[in-house]
């Protein structure tokens, strides 16, 4: 049987490489995701499940789906120019993709499917500097955290508990590891950034509130509070915390190893270990 | 729908590059023939971003718009008029 062996919270914001190439291996930014890519190699996983927000760049206002899973041998990335990424390919394994989505359609999730795509930023960043070699296969599983109304707190971590059931369920032997990816506080370039910025934290008291509730699990806290109109308070894409709530779904109570703020980013970085 | 087509035609920006080259050389010639309004027409030719954000275009597409510097945004241009569409009390 699969088994969940870790899950990650990871930020994603398109201009850190182009920072970390300037800034070099001591500057916060490196560390925060060497801490991570330590976590990640120590786990040894066989797939990264990822829950993602994608910004309009995968699917468009002409077809929005609340939830979506990739299934497919490969796909591509990042399709929106990122400074300082490159072009990468990156596996997949489809039939564990189909089966996640069964499983969540068999617990009432309608879940899209997409298979012909290609992810931006918000997937291929985290990997970038976590794993570069692309060694490792990536289901994506969308979740719409931009484009109101907001699936609710509740269902996304329902979400992630339907994919820790399909894990425990897959026959084969498969170490896999969980991620969500997003902010908890950020507009970008919408009208709350920050004077000179192309982005803004307009809820520092809310991110750092949500780092205290992850810090501690005290999810049901979290997703209680996390409403729609307060994480569109949060920034125009406060809804990315869905993301992170439905890799809790994925974990037991178990705290995590660390939860690394960047409240000037309105993000942080967190990794669980499993059994 | 047709703030849609603004909304499309921001994302073209970053797909199309042929497009983004047409938009820096000649705005108002590349938007001959997009479905938009005058109002919108107006506005994108201005860049009058806190003007489109009221009417409903994604703040996140309109980026683009300041990211390949067309219809004279620049970084400061942008920031000053988009934060201007921000509510009272707002960040």
């Amino acid at each position: 049987m699969a088994e969940i062996v870790g899950a990650f919270g990871v930020p994603h914001t398109p201009v850190f490489p182009f920072f970390v190439k300037r800034d070099g291996p001591d500057s916060e930014i490196a560390r925060f995701f060497k801490a991570l890519t330590d976590e990640l190699v120590a786990l040894r996983p066989d797939l990264i499940v990822m829950f993602d927000t994608d910004h309009l760049n995968t699917f468009f206002l002409d077809n929005l789906p609340i939830f979506a899973v990739g299934v497919t041998e490969t796909f591509k990335g990042p399709n929106d120019e990122p400074r300082e990424v490159p072009d990468y390919t990156i596996k997949s394994l489809p039939d564990f993709a189909a089966h996640v989505r069964k499983t969540g359609i068999d617990a009432v999730f309608d879940l899209g499917m997409v298979q012909e795509f290609t992810v931006d930023h918000s997937v291929v960043v985290p990997l970038h500097f976590m794993t570069p070699q692309m060694q490792i296969p990536v289901i994506p599983i969308f979740i719409n955290g931009h484009i109101p109304p907001l699936p609710p707190a509740k269902r996304c971590f329902e979400l992630g508990r339907s994919v820790k059931r399909a894990i425990e369920t897959w026959p084969k032997p498969l170490r896999v590891v969980t991620m969500g990816s997003g902010s908890f506080s950020l507009d970008v370039w919408g009208p709350r950034i920050a004077p000179g910025r192309t982005d803004g934290v307009p809820d520092p008291d809310w991110a750092k509130r949500v780092c205290e509730l992850i810090e501690q699990m005290q999810v049901p806290t979290l997703i209680g509070e996390a409403t729609e109109a307060q994480m569109l308070k949060a920034g125009n894409v406060g809804g990315e915390l869905l993301n992170w709530i439905a890799m809790l779904g994925t974990l037991g109570e178990r705290k995590p190893e660390f939860v690394k703020p960047q409240m000037a980013n309105g993000h942080a970085y967190a990794a669980w270990r499993g059994k | 729908m047709s703030v849609f087509a603004v909304n499309h035609l921001c994302r073209e920006l970053l797909r199309d590059h042929a497009f983004r080259a047409a938009m820096k050389a000649d705005p108002a010639k590349a938007l001959e023939g997009k479905n938009l309004t005058g109002p919108e027409r107006d506005a994108l030719l201005a860049g009058d971003v806190a003007t489109l954000y009221r009417m409903g275009v994604n703040s996140f597409l309109m980026g683009y718009l300041c990211r390949f510097e067309v219809c004279g945004l620049t970084l400061p241009v942008y920031n000053e008029r988009i934060r201007s569409a921000a509510p009272q009390g707002g960040h």
